[in-house]
């Protein structure tokens, strides 16, 4: 089944969550709902709990000690809303549809092609051929097939940072995901690869229901179609698109917050 | 002021590898000039036929081999007790030991890890006492005991290095797992610990070679002067560290004590060789990871 973005039914809804690590509160009473229109992004100074906030949505935080969750999270998943903490959801089938990439690309020491194909040989019964379609499927998705075609055996480790968070990226798409959690997708980036993976964001998203991390504000403008402002652990301003159009809303409202 | 500071810690640096190169080299030149003019089939097999001594058809009196099988022999069994369990318990305890539990472990395992050997060889040497007072009259110190008593004694390194190999894996290495979806098991065996493998594999090394040299633990569980090739699991045996240690010791020409160079070049290269399989093997596990 191929992913795609229903329009007006929402596919996040968030209610009273709480999440704390040692005791110590991170996100406090965060309430959301999140229907289609774009991509979500998160803004805030960093601390605020946007990380802790994807983590809810893949139950990532999970994997952390000292984690404490209350509150619901309800997700889109097979076309239904489904509560992702009742125990007939699988942790590991949740993460495959709610796929995650995170800050610093993180590549398996091995070659292009293991990094895509360990998963997809782990994860789903394809035969080899079927693999290998994915995985130029996926490539070329986030245009990277024609700068790796030739070398698909040679170590992922020796390619440029945006080259090896596009390969995070097909990693994770190669699992097709129904969801997208980007976190601050372009932060060790330079400006002209930044451009480049914004870009491919907003064709994705035609396909994923993407929410993402940002640090900047430029960016946010580019790539939103909503907008969520998070600090001390809660979100203190949502805009929508017109919200983010208007030329004085935005920076007024971040000059409070920094 | 700060300049200084640099120029003293560049100067000691420097003083320090010159240090440890000059002694490493001091070390191999004295074994060398000793060792290799007694190196030949003399050294290894007496007086006896080459051939009939290989295959153990003649007794081998006052020569190396029967010590380079039993110390062979004593290794391999060792690493065959300790491997698994070592790296097994490492791996537990790195992924899946709860905390308080993985506390109290790796603190048992650092404290046996600080065991004096001779302490591991009167383990052995009491265990026997008191199998010979209670259920088996015969038991009696034996290649067994002491591969056993080694195997602990190796033990806690390979805990230890195993546990510190994927404790030091990068932060992000250990999140492409569960952000793919995949099972905590399917992480550990397809990701960690292939990533891991360099470090474990420095262990084994580090195991191997402490198996090979130990005199403490083997004088008193089983290592005689003159036992010949093993005969068996049960039977004594003899090896290399115990006799340059005999050698050394009870020399009687000079002669003899030469030899007893020409066996620590032995036991050198022995260790070197063991040093090269457990990285063949790691090479040849990495290259089946990689292949897709
Ligand atoms: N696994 C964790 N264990 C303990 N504290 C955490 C953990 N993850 C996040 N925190 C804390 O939660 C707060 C929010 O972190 P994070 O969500 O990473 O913020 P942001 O992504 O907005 O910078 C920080 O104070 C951080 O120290
Ligand atoms: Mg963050």
């Amino acid at each position: 089944m191929e992913p795609t973005v229903t329009a007006d039914k929402p596919f996040c809804l968030i209610a009273d969550l709480h999440v704390a690590f040692h005791g110590r509160p991170v996100l406090k009473a965060i309430d959301l709902s999140l229907d289609s229109g774009g991509i979500t992004v998160l803004l805030g100074p960093s601390g605020s709990g946007k990380t802790t906030l994807l983590r809810a949505l893949n139950r990532l935080n999970e994997d952390f000690p000292g984690h404490l969750r209350s509150g619901r999270i309800q997700l889109r998943l097979a076309g239904e809303l489904q509560e992702i903490h009742q125990p007939e959801i699988s942790v590991t089938a949740l993460r495959r549809q709610v796929g995650m990439v995170f800050q610093t690309p993180n590549v398996l020491p091995t070659s292009i092609q293991r990094n895509l194909l360990l998963p997809l040989k782990l994860v789903t019964d394809l035969d080899r051929e079927e693999r290998e379609a994915r995985i130029e499927e996926v490539l070329r998705e986030v245009h990277l097939w024609s700068e790796v075609k030739e070398r698909l055996k040679e170590s992922a480790t020796i390619l440029s940072g945006g080259q090896q968070q596009r390969l995070c990226l097909a990693r994770t798409l190669a699992l097709k995901p129904h969801y997208l959690l980007l976190d601050e997708p372009t932060a060790s980036l330079d400006f002209k690869t930044s451009r480049a993976i914004e870009d491919l964001l907003l064709e994705l998203q035609e396909n994923y229901r993407i929410i993402a991390v940002s640090h900047s504000l430029r960016q946010a403008r580019k790539i939103a179609g909503r907008i969520i402002v998070m600090k001390d652990g809660e979100i203190v301003h949502q805009l929508d698109r017109e919200g983010i159009a208007c030329p004085e809303t935005l920076p007024q409202l971040l000059e409070e917050l920094f | 002021m700060n300049r200084l500071v640099t120029l003293l810690i560049r100067g000691w640096s420097w003083f320090s590898v010159l240090l440890f190169c000059s002694a490493l080299a001091s070390l191999l030149w004295f074994l060398l000039r000793h060792g290799v003019p007694t190196l030949g089939l003399e050294l290894f097999f007496g007086d006896a036929p080459v051939g009939k001594a290989i295959l153990g058809q003649v007794r081998v009196w006052d020569a190396l081999w029967p010590a380079c099988v039993g110390t062979l022999l004593l290794v391999l069994l060792a690493a065959l007790m300790a491997l698994p369990l070592g790296i097994a318990a490492g791996i537990y305890l790195a992924c899946f030991a709860a905390p308080r539990f993985r506390q109290i472990m790796s603190l048992s395992v650092e404290l046996l890890a600080g065991t004096p050997s001779i302490i591991m060889g009167l383990f052995g040497f009491a265990l026997i006492l008191f199998l010979r007072k209670t259920f088996f009259p015969a038991a009696n110190t034996s290649l067994l005991l002491a591969a056993g008593c080694l195997a602990l004694l190796i033990l806690p390194y390979l805990i230890f290095t195993t546990r510190a190999a994927l404790d030091s894996l990068p932060a992000g290495l250990k999140m492409i797992g569960p952000g793919l979806g995949l099972s905590h098991l399917e992480t550990v065996f397809h990701i960690l610990l292939p990533a891991a493998g360099r470090g474990i594999i420095g262990g084994v090394i580090l195991a191997l070679g402490r198996a090979a040299e130990d005199t403490a633990v083997i004088m008193l569980t089983g290592v005689i002067a003159n036992a010949g090739l093993p005969h068996g699991l049960l039977g004594k045996f003899e090896a290399l560290p115990f006799r340059i240690y005999f050698l050394a010791a009870e020399y009687q020409s000079q002669a003899q004590l030469d030899s007893a160079y020409g066996t620590a070049l032995v036991l050198l290269c022995l260790t070197g060789l063991l040093y090269c399989s457990a990285f063949l093997l790691h090479k040849t596990l990495e290259w089946r990871w990689n292949r897709q």
